[in-house]
């Protein structure tokens, strides 16, 4: 694996409000991510995870501290570099699915006959080819979420920043998405950061797991995880991974009382 | 087929009232010199329809109405659209907007005549200011409606901030638009009707309020016929409209 460091994040706090009444949601918050590595961002609620994937995206800008990606700072939304997901995939009711790829294409006025000819390849990437022309309420949550996936990667970015995108789904449903996530992962190469409270998921996915505390939120733990890929089901029931699982338990609930 | 009853029953119900109109004035349950029959009243709407001088007053009311809606449904929703985005604006003026929202404006309507004469510009005026504050909240419900996560997840793929609007906002907000649009025509179909009844030159209101002095039911219930069939027309013009984009929007067509 390539050594390179893609993302770099150095001393970030995020204050929001002022004086009195100021709530830290981020302190000191530093760590790197190698290009093709695949981290997940755990923690209780509250702990700024999903402030922390902002402020990697550009939605939202750091206190103080530094973030780069690829060498450049972060100063606002970087679509061909970054790519990002939320809790609920956020599809445009009014567009049919394969529109909804095409839209981060259709801001960038790229033709319409181009952007069939990219966003259809990834349609049938998640397996939906065949509902490109539905609209998104006639599609199940978990194929909401292959869409948003697609819409992602259309822009063909280096990093994939995702928020939480499965915590919303069932745990079959959960679990098979992160599979393919992983599958489409090893096929393109990309980096991955990956917001999550589900510890499973977290070490399940990850090639380093980095554990947050609350109050304020800041990273307490970084953890390599050992695990060999491609990853299957099998290994949750590991002895390994209970070991993993139970010492991020205990790192989160140490930190929570 | 039940949705073609449902689709069909305004008619039905209509027609059902003329018929109920017909019989009771007909059969000498109603006096009709003060109720006449529905036939009649139609015949006669077909003869002032080809009177130039009628023709004349629907031209300035219809005018009137035309003028006022082209100005209130344009601002009001700018300025609902502005309140509903901008917070601080909101807490600013909302509670000015909801105080005058609850006073009944045709009590102004002398006020109007003072102020503004009794001719089109009064008309347009009242009608604009009797439509405005409705249109202005649905502009503050349509804004209010579009949720953050299409204006985040838009920012993330790079949209620009005219993009987001143009894109997201105008799209989402469409159904709630043409509902404002909707009370707002309602509401100055009124305005200007009220504005006319009480004293205009010329225009529909005018007249019908005459035939009503006069006693002339037979003109009085053909103009108020009209009204209100020509109301009801327009209304179901902004409904269709209405349902066929949710129909199209959401892939069901």
């Amino acid at each position: 694996m390539t050594a390179r460091e893609l993302i770099a994040v150095e001393g970030v706090d995020k204050t929001y409000g002022s004086g009195a009444q100021a709530m830290t949601a981020l302190e000191g918050v530093s760590f790197s991510v190698r290009e093709g590595e695949f981290i997940t961002l755990v923690g209780p609620s509250g702990c700024g995870k999903s402030t922390l994937l902002q402020i990697l995206a550009g939605l939202v800008p750091a206190s103080t501290g530094r973030v780069a990606i690829d060498g450049a700072p972060v100063t606002g939304p970087s679509p061909d570099k970054v790519g990002v997901m939320f809790q609920d995939a956020w599809l445009l009711p009014w567009k049919t699915a394969i529109e909804n790829v095409e839209f981060p294409l259709a801001l960038r006025k790229v033709k319409a006959a181009e952007r069939r000819q990219r966003a259809l390849p990834l349609l049938e990437l998640v397996g939906l080819a065949s509902f490109a022309e539905r609209y998104p309420d006639e599609l199940s949550g978990g194929m909401r979420q292959r869409v948003a996936i697609a819409r992602c990667l259309v822009q063909e970015p280096r990093v994939l920043l995702m928020d939480e995108p499965f915590a919303a789904l069932d745990e079959q449903t959960r679990t098979r998405m992160g599979n393919e996530l992983l599958q489409i992962w090893e096929k393109s190469g990309g980096t991955v950061v990956f917001v999550t409270h589900g510890l499973t998921e977290a070490i399940y996915l990850a090639d380093t797991v980095f554990v947050m505390g609350t109050r304020p939120g800041r990273i307490i733990e970084r953890i390599a995880v050992p695990l060999p890929r491609p990853r299957t089901i099998d290994m949750i029931g590991s002895e390994a991974f209970g070991r993993l699982r139970n010492r991020i338990w205990h790192l989160i609930a140490e930190v929570r009382t | 087929m039940a949705g073609w009853v449902v689709r069909l029953s305004p008619l039905l119900f209509l027609a059902a009232l003329a018929a109920v109109w017909e019989a009771t004035s007909r059969s000498g349950l109603a006096d009709p010199r003060l109720l006449p029959p529905f036939s009649d009243v139609v015949r006669v709407l077909a003869g002032l329809l080809q009177d130039e001088r009628f023709r004349g007053d629907l031209a300035v009311t219809l005018s009137e109405i035309a003028v006022a809606f082209a100005i209130v449904g344009p601002l009001g929703l700018g300025v609902g659209f502005f309140l509903g985005e901008s917070l601080p604006a909101y807490r600013m003026f909302a509670p000015a907007l909801h105080l005058l929202l609850s006073i009944p404006k045709s009590i102004f309507l002398p006020v109007f005549i003072f102020a503004f004469g009794i001719g089109f510009l009064q008309k347009v005026i009242f009608a604009v200011t009797l439509a405005f504050f409705i249109v202005v909240l649905s502009g503050i419900a349509a804004a209010r409606s579009v949720p953050a996560g299409f204006t985040t997840a838009a920012r993330s793929f790079g949209a620009t901030r005219l993009q987001i609007y143009l894109r997201i906002y105008l799209p989402a907000m469409e159904p709630l638009i043409i509902e404002g649009l909707r009370m707002g025509l309602i509401f100055t179909v009124t305005g200007v009707l009220l504005a006319e009844m009480y004293g205009a030159p010329r225009g529909i209101g005018r007249v019908i309020f005459a035939w009503g002095e006069m006693l002339r039911m037979r003109e009085l219930f053909a103009g108020v016929l009209l009204v209100v069939v020509a109301t009801i027309i327009g209304n179901e013009i902004l409904r269709s409209i209405e349902e066929f984009r949710r129909a199209r929007r959401r892939g069901l067509r």
